[in-house]
């Protein structure tokens, strides 16, 4: 199949100024996209994450860079000719033709045969189990067919790359988990190398092989899933990928009798422990943020034997989901949440001892925003 | 309450009977005195004591109306078959494509329409002198072929379009073409009949330009053919050649109407236009 490469890939809007960093839509983006990965780019709304896709569609000019499939230069190809397939959020079904003439149209502007072009229907069809609809209309299906019909006209080419524009955005919960397990078979199933553009972080996480994260046009991140909710490398991703977001504390580090990140308020002092990084060291005095994942912080009295706290807060809300509980904390203007198992309910109002995981807190350069720890 | 009700809608209705048939009253007359012999036309009855075809007779031995039917037929239908294309190609370029100057050529053409063809009747004509198509059928269509207000109504009916139907059009192999004719065509029909019943309907009832470039009896249209046969002396003074001339330029709108009919009022309300 094919391996997509992007090479400082910008888009300038005309009557933009060249020099004007901020104007661009996109700003030098460069990754590459390997042979049968499922890459999901996802963004805050805005972020320019469709407009890279329409970009490699062939649908959005290319101001700056190359890309490039297989290592073949495909900028100035018509969108027809780059062997790419797209699925869009809504749907964009021909609202005239069947489904049948919809999964065909393409195969028979490429001049196929009618019996090419029936035989692929069909295996199409059986493939996403919609025999039984090609002779309707779209308008009379389901948003689930529907979007089963696009991604059916979009397979039928046998096309080098997928693209997909949010396509389960207008779908409800229920059927959009559905069918983020039926685009996981398919992959499985067709072997092909995909892209995908989704807002939401739940398809990111559980459909991509990496996963890069956009914001303002620029590239934050490029991992796995596992890597960027572990170790994010900026201020942004830490704070994008994961729900409920991020805890994060300003504040700075002090040494007294060992080393200790101390919260503006003076409400929370954290020992760094008995090693602390020299990197770490360096910003001693210095205004820094930390950044904790709700279930790295817990409540003293949830462990058995005793624990030091880190500090006491006053609890502000708490949210009993059934397989896990959500306690809220007021931290000076800030709120803290913490993510515990299903235990005995909290009472509002109340003071509790909390402990950080060490080991799992990330510092952040106040003003780069950079992680300051991700390879310590 | 409901006595009142009803009472409303007799009296609506009889409002309405009553505007009806002041319409429809003349159009009668019309068909009526065309049959009429010339003796009994002055006469104001609605229907003729003795109908006879006698009127419809004497106009087609005197004036080559049936070769004027065909000719209309043409230049109208080439006439709306150009508005069409060239309508929805400009309309599309104004609603889907970005270029330079997108803007103000759209109000150029919003302006055009603002200009009553009076005022580009001379540069019209001295046009088609200088190009050698007086009394020809281009000099007939060309003026026409390229309308301000089916640009106009393309562009709304694209601009309804998502943009996403184009670009899975151009993914799937269309050219620009091949997008406009086989993917947004069907998905406006509403606006196709618009603009093919209004541009039709104006062009058939065009006189004022076919006298204008037209001279040669042949290649007269039917309004034409029928004006000059009414107001020239043709007909003898007689009442009921002139009403029979007139009453064969109305059918074939007519008979379009009765196909139409549900399009024709879908247009008229859509556009908020008389023609």
């Amino acid at each position: 199949m094919a391996e997509v490469s992007l090479e400082h890939i910008s888009k300038i809007y005309p009557g933009n100024k060249k020099e004007d960093r901020t104007s661009k839509a996109i700003d030098d983006i460069s990754f590459t996209v390997h042979d049968k990965e499922f890459m999901v780019i996802v963004g805050p709304s805005g972020c320019g994450k469709s407009t890279l896709l329409r970009m490699i569609a062939g649908l959005e000019e290319i101001s700056e860079g190359t890309l490039a499939i297989d290592g073949k230069k495909i900028n100035d190809l018509a969108p027809s000719n780059r062997d790419i397939a797209m699925v869009f959020q809504n749907y964009a079904l021909y609202p005239h033709m069947t489904v049948y003439d919809n999964m065909a149209f393409g195969l028979r502007l490429k001049h196929f045969s009618k019996s090419q072009i029936k035989e692929s229907v069909m295996q199409t069809a059986q493939l996403l189990e919609m025999e039984e609809v090609l002779d309707r209309k779209p308008k009379t299906l389901s948003g689930g067919q529907r979007q089963r019909v696009a991604i059916g006209r979009a397979i039928i080419r046998r096309p080098k790359v997928f693209l997909f524009d949010e396509p389960l955005s207008n779908l409800d919960a229920k059927l959009r988990s559905q069918m983020r397990i039926e685009l996981q078979k398919l992959h499985r199933g067709i072997n092909a190398t995909m892209i995908y553009v989704t807002h939401d972080q739940t398809e990111a996480m559980t459909l991509g092989n990496r996963i890069a994260v956009l914001n303002k046009g620029k590239l934050m991140q490029l991992d796995t899933p596992l890597n960027l909710y572990n170790k994010p490398s900026n201020r942004f991703v830490a704070g994008f990928i994961g729900s409920p977001t991020m805890n994060f504390l300003k504040g700075h580090i002090k040494n007294h009798d060992g080393y200790y990140f101390v919260h503006e308020s003076e409400q929370c002092k954290i020992s760094l422990g008995p090693t602390v990084p020299p990197a770490l060291k360096n910003y001693t005095g210095e205004l820094l943020q930390i950044g904790i994942r709700p279930e790295h912080i817990i409540l003293c009295e949830d462990e058995s034997n005793d624990t030091i706290a880190d500090c006491t807060l006053q609890v502000t809300a708490y949210e009993n989901m059934g397989n896990e509980q959500l306690v809220y904390f007021s931290l000076a203007n800030n709120t803290l949440i913490i993510r515990r198992r299903p235990r005995d309910s909290v009472d509002v109002g109340t003071e509790k001892e909390i402990r950080f995981v060490r080991d799992k807190i990330i510092y952040i350069d106040e003003k780069s925003g950079e992680v300051i720890n991700n390879d310590l | 309450m409901k006595e009142s009700f009803s009472l409303q809608k007799l009296l609506l209705y009889a409002v309405l009977l009553i505007a009806a048939l002041t319409f429809i009253y003349p159009f009668i007359w019309m068909i009526g005195a065309s049959l009429a012999p010339e003796s009994e036309i002055g006469k104001m009855n609605l229907w003729p004591s003795q109908p006879g075809l006698g009127n419809f007779r004497s106009m087609i031995e005197k004036i080559p109306i049936g070769h004027s039917l065909i000719n209309s037929l043409i230049v109208a239908t080439l006439i709306t078959a150009l508005v069409m294309l060239t309508g929805s190609m400009v309309g599309y370029a104004l609603a889907k494509m970005r270029f330079r100057g997108r803007q103000i050529i759209f109000y150029i053409i919003v302006f055009t329409m603002s200009l009553p063809f009076q005022i580009t009747l001379i540069p019209n004509y001295i046009t088609m002198v200088n190009l050698h198509l007086v009394d020809t059928f281009l000099a007939l269509i060309l003026p026409f072929a390229v309308s301000a207000f089916a640009i106009l109504m393309f562009r709304q009916a694209f601009q309804g379009l998502p943009q996403a139907l184009i670009d899975a059009a151009r993914l799937d192999g269309c050219n620009e073409l091949q997008i406009i004719f086989r993917i947004l065509w069907p998905n406006i029909k509403p606006t196709l009949v618009t603009v093919a019943i209004l541009t039709f309907i104006g062009s058939w009832n065009e006189v004022l330009w076919p006298l204008i470039v037209i001279r040669d009896e042949q290649l007269m249209t039917m309004p034409q053919l029928v004006t000059l046969f009414a107001v020239g002396g043709r007909a003898d003074a007689q009442l009921g050649v002139k009403i029979a001339a007139a009453v064969l330029l109305a059918l074939p709108v007519m008979i379009a109407f009765l196909f139409f009919q549900r399009h024709f009022i879908q247009s008229m309300a859509s556009t908020g236009l008389k023609d």
